[in-house]
């Protein structure tokens, strides 16, 4: 994920190289020349296909590629120019793309007995690959260990300590690997089906990055065992900020969102009730702005994108976005797109899928 | 574990809507009175009748058990096995409804154990029948054992596979009674299952009338939308857990055994059961009328498409064995897949963009 003032455009265009521009109709070489930021997301075609689109901040299509079935989350590497797709869960594939060009996609398939929860992360030097998976038969979490210079090979795995794991990142130093586990239990044979909503373990976790020991884990108190802890990301202090979904009672005013670092409690931000009302209690994807200090959420069971302030967790600004799917530092405040094709300004014919990553 | 207390974080609505400038329009937005008719309709008219009946069938599965125990024959075993088919069948109707208190409380898994690659529920049920586990014969006690034990899977092991003649001589047997057992087990939890959706202020009132201080359906777009997710998740399960998990394809590996329910050649009767369900639930709910008058069209194509599924499954023949290797019962197979696609596709993408559903791409949780 994007973190900050690293890459921009320039940035990405190097790390993309000559071959990919040269391969770019004149329309998708404005889009992209005119671009202040870069992003990359999934989609499904009207046709029912799937792929994976690069987008301008305005919310052009760049360029896009085609995948065996609906993504989820993304990774990219500024360090390597590499980003991954991975499955929808129970998905077992993960496609690597080289936005280069200068090596094919290299496609990565879960081991026996594991599938992807559809998030992962690299490491800072882009040298491993950690995705978060699904030992369906233990009904445990598990942390993928994939090595990016060699055909991501999977070179290990670490224990998530909890069940649902879903999102999953890196601390920025490297040393830690930062974990939302959702708390609830799925399984294959029962495709999307929650089969524990009555007895939830949600949790966050801080594994060592180099060993996998357990640095830190947060459970959730009794009242909010239905909070399914699902989203991170980091903001410029270090916070760890994560979004929730709430599985219990739908006339519940529960906390959608929260923050905790390295050796500290969670603290969670206390909304107003018609903001937790327009998120429907529900927040599908969370984002920092670190330049900024902000942080952008998304809904689409009622419909909402809202901006809070990453330092007081303050309301700073609600928008009504039909739909609402993913989010993402933009060059100014957040880009937001939606399953039925909006992307900032622009609607294509596509339907976004849930995430959107930062590339340049 | 590290825990922080965190009082007061979660409360309750106000009763009073949110009506005020400003609210967003919901992805669904339809007639709130529509939808509670609709609402109402598969509440009164599928869910409650079809858990009652099953209950009812339950009953008399386990009332003809037990007089097989008391009174061994042949004859009182095929009776024993033709209530487990009916009960098996009466399941299968209702089974679509995946969501509210038949997925707490392990009631579903209690019911039926499935899929179960590893087959532990036959060793489980093995093991009890070896060490003659006399807490199996006890639905109370039995109740409190691996799911994999008291439900379907273990009934018909007991009722058709290997040891059970044993049921048609031996005067109340071990084996029997556990079976008269787990029969009860069944008609308890049906029971419970039955009794809550009953109860007069309960669930069904939540589903009937959607609104701000509803605890399951906040707006009528919200229940229109899960009405429909059972009906695609149920759609869905049909294919790709009841046929393709030992059948995907010619070119494919088949397992006919592991379908669900081969012993008692009830695999067919049981995937009808499902589509019937369906078409039912379509049916009874009236969630036609939630489209304008030129969209009624998408829903006739999927009621024809499950008629024709339900017809063609009574005609594979129940040897699985050679369903899955005769071309000509392939075809079946293959037929059943394609269509089950096709119910599946017009539903989540027909249905769902006709009500708002954004081409049917977020009826499901964005994850």
């Amino acid at each position: 994920m994007w973190r900050g003032e690293a890459i921009d455009r320039r940035g990405f265009l190097k790390a993309a190289g000559i071959s990919f521009t040269a391969s770019l109709s004149p329309r998708s070489l404005m889009a992209l020349e005119r671009a202040d930021a870069v992003y990359a997301a999934g989609f499904r075609e009207s046709d029912g296909s799937f792929g994976i689109a690069t987008i301008s901040e305005r919310g052009e299509i760049i360029d896009r590629a085609s995948l065996p079935a609906r993504a989820h989350g993304l990774a990219h590497s500024s360090a390597t120019g590499r980003t991954v797709a991975f499955a929808r869960r129970p998905g077992t594939f993960a496609m690597v793309f080289d936005l280069s060009r200068q090596t094919e996609p290299v496609v990565i398939t879960s081991p026996e007995g594991r599938h992807f929860y559809g998030h992962g992360h690299f490491s800072p030097n882009g040298a491993l690959l950690y995705a978060s998976e699904n030992d369906f038969d233990g009904n445990r979490g598990m942390i993928g260990v994939y090595d990016a210079r060699d055909k991501f090979r999977r070179i290990g795995e670490f224990d998530a300590h909890g069940i649902g794991t879903h999102d999953m990142t890196v601390s920025d130093d490297g040393t830690l690997l930062i974990i939302a586990n959702g708390g609830i239990e799925t399984h294959p044979d029962f495709g999307r089906t929650k089969l524990n909503l009555d007895h939830m373990e949600p949790s966050l976790v801080l594994l060592d990055a180099g060993t996998g020991a357990l640095v830190q884990r947060h459970g959730l108190p009794p009242a909010l065992r239905q909070l399914s802890t699902r989203h991170l990301d980091i903001g410029a202090d270090g916070r760890i900020w994560f979004a929730c979904q709430w599985e219990g009672p739908r006339n519940a005013l529960p906390p959608l969102a929260g923050w905790f670092s390295e050796g500290g409690d969670l603290s969670f931000v206390s909304l107003p009730e018609e903001t937790t009302i327009r998120l429907g209690n529900y927040v599908g994807a969370i984002a920092v702005n670190r330049r900024e200090g902000i942080v952008g959420m998304t809904s689409p069971v009622v419909g909402a994108a809202v901006t809070l302030d990453a330092r007081t967790g303050a309301v700073l600004k609600e928008e009504l976005v039909r739909d609402a799917a993913g989010v993402a530092p933009a060059a100014s405040g957040i880009a937001v797109s939606s399953y039925d094709g909006q992307f900032n300004e622009t609607r294509s014919k596509v339907a976004w899928d849930q995430h959107i990553v930062r590339l340049g | 574990m590290r825990m922080i207390l965190v009082a007061g974080l979660i409360s309750l609505l106000p009763a009073v809507a949110f009506a005020q400038a400003g609210e967003p329009a919901p992805s669904v937005d339809l007639p709130e009175a529509e939808v509670s008719k609709v609402m109402t309709a598969a509440v009164d008219g599928f869910i409650r009748p079809g858990y009652s009946a099953f209950h009812r069938s339950a009953e008399k599965m386990t009332s003809v058990v037990k007089t097989l125990c008391g009174t061994p024959s042949a004859a009182n075993h095929d009776s024993a096995k033709s209530a487990f088919r009916a009960a098996a069948v009466s399941w299968a109707h209702i089974e679509i409804i995946r969501v509210g208190p038949v997925i707490e409380q392990n009631r579903f898994e209690r019911i039926l154990f499935y899929p179960d690659r590893k087959s532990t529920g036959l060793k489980q049920v093995q093991g009890t029948l070896s060490k003659s586990d006399e807490t199996a014969t006890d639905p109370a006690t039995l109740a409190t054992k691996s799911v994999a034990t008291q439900g379907f899977g273990a009934l018909e092991y007991l009722l058709f596979g290997t040891g059970s003649e044993a049921l048609s001589r031996e005067k109340n047997g071990f084996r029997c009674r556990y079976a008269a057992a787990v029969a009860g087990n069944i008609t308890n939890v049906s029971e419970e299952i039955s009794g809550i959706w009953d109860a007069p202020n309960g669930i069904q009132e939540a589903w009937k009338q959607p609104g701000p201080s509803n605890p399951v359906f906040r707006t009528g777009g919200e229940a229109a939308t899960a009405l429909l997710g059972i009906l695609v998740h149920g759609a869905e399960t049909v294919r790709d857990q009841r046929i393709e998990t030992f059948y995907k394809g010619p070119e494919k590996a088949k397992f006919p055994k592991q379908a669900l329910f081969w012993r008692s050649e009830t695999t067919w009767p049981s995937v009808k059961g499902n589509i019937e369900g369906l078409a039912a639930l379509l049916e009874a709910s009236g969630m036609a009328d939630l489209l304008k008058q030129s969209d009624r069209p998408i829903l006739a194509s999927t009621k024809a498409l499950l008629k024709s599924m339900a017809e063609l499954s009574e005609q594979v023949t129940p040897d699985l064995e050679r369903a899955v290797e005769d071309p000509k019962e392939r075809e079946k197979l293959d037929t059943l897949l394609f269509q089950g696609r096709e119910v599946i596709i017009s539903l989540s993408e027909g249905y769902g963009g006709a009500i708002g559903l954004g081409s049917g791409f977020s009826f499901s949780d964005g994850d």
